[in-house]
């Protein structure tokens, strides 16, 4: 690891113009570890992205694009897909890539210790053809397999080997928690978990830099004010997130600028669908009335969510029709309309459903996990009362969140939901499906929703690989969720990033920042 | 008088271990980490493994006898989050939290001497005043106010001071300093004046009233009318005098210094065992939390135990007592 000294720190301090292409940038989250396999989280895998690269990565507009291998096709009659792996193509430590780094990194990213291996559930088999061919084999025809790896980054087999780090550690440290050996743009020099994760170019990469970044330092702030004061005060170049009560005046004060965009997230409000009795408040021991769709119909006519979106998000979300954002694939353009506001009808309907005196029930929701969220679930509070029914809110940090929503203590709870395929068929694996320990399947799926027509849907839009019929299926079944409010999607969560004035970068929907992108002028 | 010792010291651990246990029947509720460790595409499989290979499935007095067992051996286990051992991530901090304890108790000394003696021998002069009136800043303040306040004026509007970290650090064998380099001690000025200024305005304060009731003694008039100078009655004869109980709060409050300077450090980002602490928190990694914790305690009771032990020393009616008892 390299240390600088002070001496080579003031001589680079001399040395640059004011116009330096050194970047630093902040961010909440220090990564936990540099392990490309041992954490599935985005703080991870975003910054890794920098220093890894996958058979295929995601380009600005999150299309799939050749990375280390240049071109696939399926195999057959949808037994799997062959990569033809790029040649010429050389770790940071100069050892070449071959198609042994990529054998070995699917064992090590599908092993037991490592956090990745669901990606690899529907694959049965990985084959050295040649050198520079592979074929991936899977249990059933997978359409989207290449979308669903563009995370999974190859890693040196004889610099894995060497160090002791074949597998991912989870709780112990081995050389890949704080060392790298990847393809990608840049390669680390210096990590020092929770202070700083310095990066330099790597002169041997394959592709042609768009970058002008002679130096890269990273470091976490969690204080959302500190990080504000740092970027004004010209101390890091780019923080993210920008706290969006403060986006406003920091656009305003003239030497940095705010870019806005759509995140993947989508907020939605989820239902107990099996409980027999509500479980808070006067009203608990009483039938639980979310069992009846009109209630549930009622809910989502309730809810004004461009009043949420004008006045909590300040204009920077749109609202959401479905479990996913249209930017995703398979998002069913036929359903984008989204239930009005409209508190008669959902009066109406509550009415109907023989509850037009109201009831109380207990509101769950995290304090800590989504942009304003707390601020979220007392809107929404206040607009179910304007229609008799009366939300006790309770709001708590996610871990302790997370452990409520398991063991079923709600009668209503918030949950934001990013796919990590980019893909529609996700949320319904994991949200929408009858929950199946077994199967791997429904495991977020709080409420247990239930419905047997997508259930025998998500093997077919698993599988399907004509584009139309697979849109199809996933139509109907994003038919049948709204038909039957599985869940109240609200809004697509924003991604508000601050940098200086003199920063020109693109901020990609999965919220990964991307440092090859980055211009310094 | 060994007696005394022994009991002394039997009582701080009892109180070590009294801690520890309260620390860990806290700690379910401050959440489940598993969430954290686990990627949202986990399974209950994945789940019910790491809860097990983590021993969380046990009642929290097992994991509590298996956390002595190991710290007495020098074993604070592994973080939850960097994967890293406890004790290698503390030691890699401490230096940073020290600094800053020492910097902000140096600062908080020095000025708050200073300003009291000052404060009490001009009694009634407008700058006394004034300093009494602004002290008041520093005892009512929140610590996270005075910061953003402060990296406000510094940082973002002047531009003078560096708005977060430690700046450039130098590596002398296990320590990273920040004194040997200018940005290092640029980053030391804002925080260690945040840190101390709640003490500063204390011990001005307290040397104030000490030094008033000391310039009434006998003594002092006795000096004065032997013609002795200013300085010398202010300085060797009052000052002295009032030094006894600014000792003792000052060494509590290095303790309080070092243990409460979470705060500090969260708005500085100044990356100590405090910032790491507050991290632990958010992540629910117990190594962490426990082995800091009980870091913690140790040192407040082995600070109150030389206090006590000191008492004993200075103080003869203690001594006639303890060998009654």
């Amino acid at each position: 690891m390299l240390r600088l000294t002070t001496v080579s720190a003031l001589a680079m301090a001399i040395a640059m113009p004011a116009a330096a292409a050194e970047f630093r940038w902040a961010g909440t989250t220090d990564p936990q570890t540099m392990d490309p396999h041992a954490v599935n989280s985005a703080p991870v895998l975003g910054f890794l992205n920098n220093v890894y690269e996958g058979l295929v990565r995601r380009g600005k507009d999150m299309a799939i694009e050749p990375a280390l291998a240049t071109s696939w096709e399926p195999i057959g009659d949808g037994e799997g897909w062959r990569f033809t792996l790029r040649e010429g193509v050389t770790f940071h430590d100069g050892s070449a890539f071959t198609a042994e780094d990529v054998i070995f990194s699917y064992q090590r990213a599908s092993s037991e210790e490592a956090d990745t291996s669901s990606w690899f559930a529907p694959v049965s088999d990985v084959k050295m053809v040649d050198d520079f061919t592979v074929d991936v084999l899977t249990n059933a025809p997978n359409p989207i397999f290449p979308d669903s790896i563009a995370n999974w980054m190859i890693m040196d087999s004889g610099w894995a080997a060497a160090n002791g780090a074949e597998r991912p550690a989870k709780d112990a440290e081995n050389h890949a928690t704080l060392n790298t050996n990847g393809t990608a743009a840049f390669k680390l020099v210096e990590r020092q978990p929770g202070l700083k994760t310095v990066l330099e170019p790597f002169d041997g990469w394959w592709g042609t830099p768009e970058h002008n970044v002679t130096r890269a330092e990273f470091t976490p702030i969690q204080n959302p004010a500190t990080a504000v004061a740092a970027l004004l005060s010209g101390d890091v170049d780019m923080i993210n997130p920008v706290p969006i009560q403060d986006a406003g005046r920091m656009a305003a004060a003239g030497n940095a600028k705010v870019i806005q965009g759509i995140e993947a997230r989508v907020i939605m409000l989820g239902f107990p669908h099996q409980a027999d009795e509500l479980k808070y408040t006067s009203d608990a021991g009483k039938p639980n009335p979310f069992k009846d769709v009109r209630v549930r119909q009622a809910v989502a006519h309730a809810v004004n969510v461009p009043a949420i979106l004008q006045t909590i998000m300040r204009g920077n979300a749109e609202p959401a029709s479905q479990l996913v954002s249209p930017a995703m694939r398979g998002y069913s353009e036929s359903l984008s309309r989204r239930p009005d506001f409209d508190p008669d009808k959902a009066r109406a309907l509550l009415a109907e459903a023989g509850y037009g005196d109201g009831f109380s029930f207990g509101l769950k929701c995290p304090n800590d996990r989504y942009l304003n969220d707390e601020a979220v679930c007392q809107a929404v509070t206040g607009m179910l009362a304007q229609v008799g029914i009366t939300a006790e809110l309770d709001a708590m940090p996610v871990q302790n969140y997370w452990p409520e929503l398991r063991e079923d203590n709600y009668d209503m709870y918030l949950l934001g939901w990013s796919p990590g395929t980019f893909d529609a068929e996700h949320p319904i694996r994991f949200l929408a499906t009858t929950p199946n320990e077994e199967k791997k399947l429904g495991s977020w799926n709080f409420g247990d929703f239930s419905n047997e027509r997508v259930d025998t849907l998500l093997p077919l839009m698993q599988s399907e690989i004509d584009d139309a019929k697979r849109q199809a299926y996933i139509d109907e079944a994003t038919k049948i969720l709204q038909d039957e409010v599985a869940y109240v999607p609200l809004y697509v969560q924003p991604l508000v990033w601050g940098t200086g004035a003199n920063i020109e970068l693109t901020q990609r929907p999965d919220n990964f920042f991307i440092l090859r992108w980055v211009t310094v002028n | 008088m060994i007696a005394y010792v022994i009991r002394r010291v039997f009582q701080s651990f009892v109180v070590l271990l009294v801690v520890g246990l309260v620390a860990f029947s806290m700690f379910r509720f401050v959440g489940d980490p598993i969430d954290n460790m686990l990627g949202q595409e986990r399974t209950q499989a994945d789940v019910e493994r790491l809860r097990t290979t983590l021993g969380l499935d046990q009642p929290f007095p097992v994991q509590y006898a298996k956390f002595l067992a190991n710290a007495a051996q020098g074993n604070f286990g592994v973080s939850y989050r960097q994967g890293r051992p406890v004790a290698t991530i503390i030691s890699e901090r401490a230096p940073a939290t020290l600094e800053l304890a020492l910097v902000s108790g140096t600062l908080a000394l020095v000025v708050g001497i200073g300003l009291g003696v000052f404060t009490a021998i001009r009694r009634n002069g407008v700058a006394s005043n004034v300093i009494m009136t602004t002290s008041l800043i520093g005892v009512s303040l929140p610590t996270f106010l005075i910061g953003i306040l402060l990296i406000y004026v510094f940082s973002v509007s002047l531009g003078w001071l560096p708005s977060f970290g430690r700046g450039e650090t130098t590596q002398i064998g296990g320590w990273s300093t920040g004194f040997l380099t200018a940005s290092g001690l640029k980053a030391l000025i804002l925080p260690s004046i945040t840190l101390g200024l709640y003490q500063m305005t204390l011990i001005m304060r307290l040397v104030r009233s000490e030094m008033l009731e000391v310039l009434r003694q006998d003594y002092i008039r006795f000096a004065r009318a032997r013609g002795l100078r200013e300085r010398s009655v202010n300085f060797r004869h009052a000052l002295k005098n009032t030094m006894v109980p600014v000792i003792t709060v000052v060494g509590l409050q290095l303790g309080a210094i070092i243990a409460f300077a979470i705060i500090t450090e969260t708005v500085f980002q100044w990356p100590g065992v405090g910032l790491l602490f507050i991290n632990a928190i958010q992540f629910v990694d117990i190594p962490v939390m426990a082995a800091y914790l009980m870091l913690i305690s140790v040192m407040f009771v082995g600070i109150n135990l030389i206090v006590d032990l000191l008492y004993f020393a200075i103080d003869p009616r203690l001594r006639i007592d303890g060998r009654h008892a």
